[in-house]
């Protein structure tokens, strides 16, 4: 078991009432996708395990330890641990390409090191590594906003590879690209899970590459898993019921 | 969650209520702008218009008591008007009756109120054409003209000095205002101090203290600093410096707060510090603005060094002050024209700086 959720609430400042009691658990080597409409808590859910947000109430369990309470190094420390992906990439634009995949590793790194840019040879070699895996290693010194929306995507992937990650999350990560695109990232993910033994868990909208991807399945609406098992046994009528009745499944290729 | 009191009403009910209780608020302060025109209306017709240039009075009669039957009138006769709904104002806050009263009222009302408050405006900077085009002042002018453009070299190597003086004290002012800026910056910054209490106390009393040394002019500054540490270059230096410090800790907050989020939540996920999100998220972020700020602050600076020189005892301005004095207009061409050579100069090239680093 690398995680488990307990009765996990989060409640925003406004009362907005985002997660009401979540429980599931995620064992290691799986690819989990988390569906739902916009606004249903995915985001949420995925930011209460790392600790980005707060959650309200309930209990998150990485690695068989009780992690909703750490604070100061220790909670730093978990989330070396646990790799992020987002929709929106999150480069620093300005910073290059080796920069910003160099960036992942600052919660192992010294405060003054890191400020001053002191890198050991290790850590250079496993950034080129890193990016090898996502497959840009040659853009390694051309700035990150010069690159396109995939490839900002991949260095983020590398980013996150340099925690070595127990765990990755992925927000959403090809929303906000093509459908070709999409697919070719979302294989980097399939890459980091199979062949790295990577957990997995990944917010998604299309269907087709949930059944593509995912090993297992939650389904969220408005706060709550409407459903949990297998990708294929997605049918007609579950679609209607996480998505609405007016909701209609487009095939992306 | 929900309160229960508020489940048995039907939301209809509770939105048309809202509705009523905003039209009563917007009704009120359609009362009280219609007082404010009315009251305007009045007293600039009474004194600019009719005292001033019907009856050429020199001194305008003024008493406390006048000045409240003036408002006590306005006030009868804005309240009755604006229970018409058809005024201005009750057009402004969107409470006025849609019919053709209320439109003639607001397009007539409307086009007095900009043509009483435009011809005060003539009758008080006393604009006159007779003056602008009068034979003696137009040679006199000419006399002037004359003298600016043929400039007197002789005090050049003076002059080129006091320039000199002016552009390092807007320099150093520059200068030293960067690291002071940065620190103050990051502690007026809404979005970092917002959280807690304390910091948000902090946050709100140094924006006050800002804004209060930003209103008071880099003039009145090196008046004061002229008392304090005496006259001279020092005085006018500490001057610019502390209104730099001022205004660019607004501008440089401002740039802290707009940066975005995504980055910092990024790094933060790492399993990052405080100091290393700050450097690798946020300061990238804010560099470019930073420098672009700061650059164009020395341009300005340059400008208000030469102002504050008026006051005394720095640099190109004192100089231009004195020859001034003397009614040496050739000199005094000289002493402009190298001005207006280093403003352009100075514009020209800070504006090429942003434009490269950007």
């Amino acid at each position: 078991m690398i995680l488990k959720v307990e009765n996990l609430h989060k409640i925003y400042k406004n009362g907005m009432h985002a997660l009401k009691g979540i429980n599931f658990e995620v064992k290691k080597g799986e690819f989990l996708v988390v569906i739902g409409l916009s606004g249903s808590g995915k985001s949420t859910l995925l930011r209460c395990i790392n600790r980005l947000i707060e959650p309200t109430a309930g209990s998150v369990e990485f690695l068989g330890k009780d992690i909703t309470h750490v604070t100061g190094d220790e909670l730093r420390k978990v989330k070396a641990q646990i790799g992020m992906v987002f929709q929106h990439f999150n480069l620093i634009h300005r910073h290059s390409v080796l920069k910003n995949v160099i960036s992942g590793k600052l919660g192992q790194l010294k405060t003054l090191n890191s400020i001053f840019g002191k890198f050991s040879d290790e850590i250079y070699e496993e950034a080129f590594r890193s990016l090898e895996i996502v497959g840009i290693k040659e853009k390694a010194k051309e700035r990150a906003d010069s690159l396109s929306g995939g490839q900002q995507q991949r260095v983020a992937i590398a980013r996150s590879l340099m925690q070595s990650p127990k765990l990755l999350l992925a927000d959403e990560p090809v929303a906000s690209l093509d459908p070709a695109t999409s697919n070719s990232v979302m294989q980097f993910f399939e890459k980091v899970n199979k062949e790295f033994g990577t957990t997995v868990i990944c917010n998604l909208h299309f269907l087709s590459l949930v059944r593509r991807y995912a090993t297992r399945v939650i389904a969220l609406k408005s706060g709550e898993i409407i459903y949990e098992g297998n990708p294929t046994d997605i049918d007609e009528k579950w679609f209607k019921t996480i998505y609405g009745d007016e909701a209609e499944e487009v095939e992306i290729r | 969650m929900i309160n229960n009191a508020e489940l048995n009403e039907s939301p209809i009910d509770i939105i048309k209520q809202n509705k009523r209780i905003e039209e009563k608020v917007n009704f009120i302060k359609a009362i009280f702008l219609d007082i404010f025109f009315v009251f305007y209306s009045i007293l600039v017709v009474q004194r600019a218009i009719y005292y001033k240039f019907i009856l050429n009075l020199r001194d305008i009669p003024f008493s406390w008591g006048s000045i409240l039957l003036v408002f006590v009138i306005s006030v009868v006769i804005s309240v009755s008007w604006t229970f018409t709904r058809t005024t201005i104002s009750c057009k402004l806050f969107g409470v006025a009756k849609d019919n053709k009263a209320t439109k003639w009222t607001v397009e007539i009302f409307g086009w007095f109120l900009f043509n009483i408050t435009f011809i005060a405006g003539w009758i008080i900077t006393k604009l006159s054409l007779v003056d602008l085009f009068s034979a003696e002042g137009i040679q006199g002018a000419e006399r002037l003209f004359g003298a600016l453009f043929t400039p007197e070299f002789g005090i050049f190597d003076d002059a080129l000095f006091a320039m000199i003086e002016t552009i390092y004290i807007a320099l150093l002012a520059t200068l030293i205002s960067i690291p002071i800026t940065l620190f103050i910056s990051f502690f007026t910054a809404r979005n970092l101090m917002k959280g807690n209490k304390i910091t948000f106390a902090i946050y709100y009393i140094l924006r006050l203290i800002l804004n209060f040394v930003r209103s008071i002019e880099p003039l009145i500054w090196a008046i004061i600093f002229s008392v304090w540490v005496g006259i001279g270059p020092f005085a006018g230096m500490i001057a610019l410096l502390v209104h730099t410090i001022a205004s660019n800790a607004k501008l440089y907050s401002e740039a802290i707060e707009g940066i975005e989020q995504g980055p910092v939540e990024a790094i933060t996920a790492t399993g990052a510090n405080k100091v290393q999100v700050v450097w690798y998220a946020v300061v990238p972020q804010i560099v470019l603005p930073f420098l672009s700020f700061t650059i164009y602050r020395w341009d300005i600076n340059v400008r208000m060094a030469t102002i504050i020189g008026l006051v005394g005892g720095v640099g190109i301005g004192t100089m231009l002050m004195q020859y001034q004095g003397l009614a040496r207009w050739h000199e005094v061409g000289l002493i402009v024209l190298m001005i207006a050579l280093v403003v352009w100069i100075m514009d020209y090239i800070s504006a090429k700086i942003r434009e490269a680093i950007y």
